[in-house]
């Protein structure tokens, strides 16, 4: 694969359902999460029910087709902030559905792409937006932090072309 | 639908309206403005117990710098009350939900009744009534004189308002029979207040088009105490009925006789294992479905039921 992308943003909850809050800088821990993160903490939505959650991604791309209503689906643009979506990672250049399976880089760290991840009627009833539908097959990836360290918006992305595997965790 | 996000607000004033009534000021530490809201939205409160309590916004929906919540202390409550007076000091954090609507506004001639605490909701109703010029009488009762919240009333509802005092031997007294006969039929009433009282309105506007007739109704804090009991399944299409003992969801016990169900949290979050019913007193323990969708939908993996359930499966 050959590609360049950006880390946008990043966003970090303290807990389920509480608002994200976007960093400067975070500080990736392999095997467990962003520091200071929900599902690093074990104190998030899905935490109870142990699957690959260390950290997730989604694509600007996505958001942004969202506002232009494409495909023509919704009936009006949805606008969804960086700090809204919940996923840790805004990231542009990235085709994020190419990555299940696979590592790559983030700056100093290495995530290993795990599942694709799935729009849920709860982050809809969080930001009170028909988002569920139009985030299908497009609402990011889910990953392991194979290799932790610091990361920054403006960090470049690119693929490391390794298969990988679940890790036993 | 409980699902909301949690801001973390900051405490930026209080002012007190009476002895045992605070209006807590709240701000967003890092946005200029806070996500916007309608006229009698509440807000979700979260207690230094985790414990959820809901609030009546009553600032001006039109400035979005802050929110205000205007609580009174409950000696005899649960709690929250008290917990809101003495730990929603200036400088504090406040753990505040996105604002939510159940008592909506229908942009109507309007006639709005509060008692007590209940004038909350009513406060920013009766100043974007005011403002369309649909405000037909705003009749605030309560026990002592409450001279700053009248005040404020006043200035918002100007003649429309009418205060009556039951402490006061010189105040008029609210005749709602009187004052509901002498409405016409084309307007919407809202009222909030001690179950009393809004037990005689809705006695009184029985053959009204309840369309017409408003009430806001908290839930009283869901799950506190709950206690899962034992009921019984029944499959529409097969007829079969199962037992769902009281540690087993009604998805476990339909999965274990081999029904094939979809679901993902299991904790009435996703909405994936989403089913319909029939029939049946539904507990909803999910936070999804929308008051309208219960009345035919549940989430089999945190909703129950009294005695029994009939699923549309």
């Amino acid at each position: 694969m050959g590609w360049e992308g950006k880390l946008l943003s990043i966003h970090i909850a303290p807990e389920a359902s509480y608002e994200m809050e976007a960093l400067e800088e975070a500080e990736l821990v392999a095997g467990r999460g962003i520091v200071g993160d929900r599902y690093y903490l074990g104190r998030g939505t899905y935490s109870p029910k142990p699957d690959c959650r260390e950290i997730t991604l989604i694509e600007q791309e996505a958001l942004d087709a969202l506002v232009r209503d494409d495909p023509p689906m919704q009936g009006s643009s949805i606008k969804i902030e960086p700090f809204e979506h919940r996923r840790n990672l805004t990231v542009e250049g990235v085709p994020l559905n190419h990555l299940v399976g696979y590592r790559f880089s983030i700056g100093e760290c290495i995530l290993s792409g795990g599942r694709l991840n799935f729009p849920c009627r709860y982050l809809e009833q969080l930001l009170d937006r028909p988002v569920f539908l139009p985030l299908y097959n497009r609402s990011g990836l889910n990953c392991w932090i194979e290799k932790g360290g610091v990361i920054h918006p403006g960090d470049q992305i690119v693929p490391l072309n390794e298969v990988t595997t679940k890790p036993h965790r | 639908m409980n699902a909301r996000i949690i801001m973390k607000l900051h405490v930026e004033r209080r002012d007190q309206l009476d002895e045992d009534l605070v209006r807590i000021w709240l701000r967003h530490p890092l946005r200029p403005k806070l996500p916007a809201w309608s006229p009698g939205a509440h807000v979700d409160l979260r207690l230094g117990d985790g414990k959820i309590r809901q609030y009546s916004l009553t600032s001006d929906p039109q400035d979005l710098s802050q929110y205000a919540i205007t609580v009174k202390r409950e000696n005899a409550g649960r709690g929250g009350s008290s917990w809101v007076h003495e730990h929603l000091n200036e400088g504090a954090q406040a753990r505040v939900s996105t604002p939510r609507n159940n008592f909506v506004l229908v942009e109507a001639p309007s006639v709005l009744i509060a008692g007590g605490i209940g004038v909350t909701p009513l406060i920013s109703m009766g100043r974007a009534l005011m403002q369309s010029k649909l405000l037909h009488g705003f009749h605030f009762c309560s026990q002592r004189a409450q001279p700053k919240v009248v005040e404020e009333l006043k200035q918002i509802c100007e003649t429309s308002l009418s205060t009556y005092v039951s402490d006061d031997p010189n105040s008029p007294r609210l005749d709602l029979s009187a004052l509901i006969a002498g409405l016409s039929r084309d307007l919407h009433i809202y009222c909030c207040g001690p179950e009393h009282l809004m037990t005689e309105v809705k006695e009184l506007t029985k053959d009204w088009n309840q369309e017409q007739i408003h009430f806001e109704v908290f839930n009283t804090a869901a799950d506190e105490g709950y206690k899962p009991e034992p009921f019984d399944v029944i499959v529409s299409s097969t007829g079969e009925t199962l037992r769902v003992p009281a540690n087993h969801s009604v998805l476990d016990v339909l999965r274990m006789a081999g029904h094939i169900v979809p679901s993902s949290c299991r904790q009435g979050l996703c909405g994936t294992c989403e089913c319909g019913y029939i029939s049946g007193d539904v507990i909803h323990r999910d936070s999804v479905l929308s008051p309208d969708a219960r009345q035919d939908r549940m989430m089999p993996c945190v909703s129950r039921a009294r005695v029994s359930v009939t699923l549309d499966l």
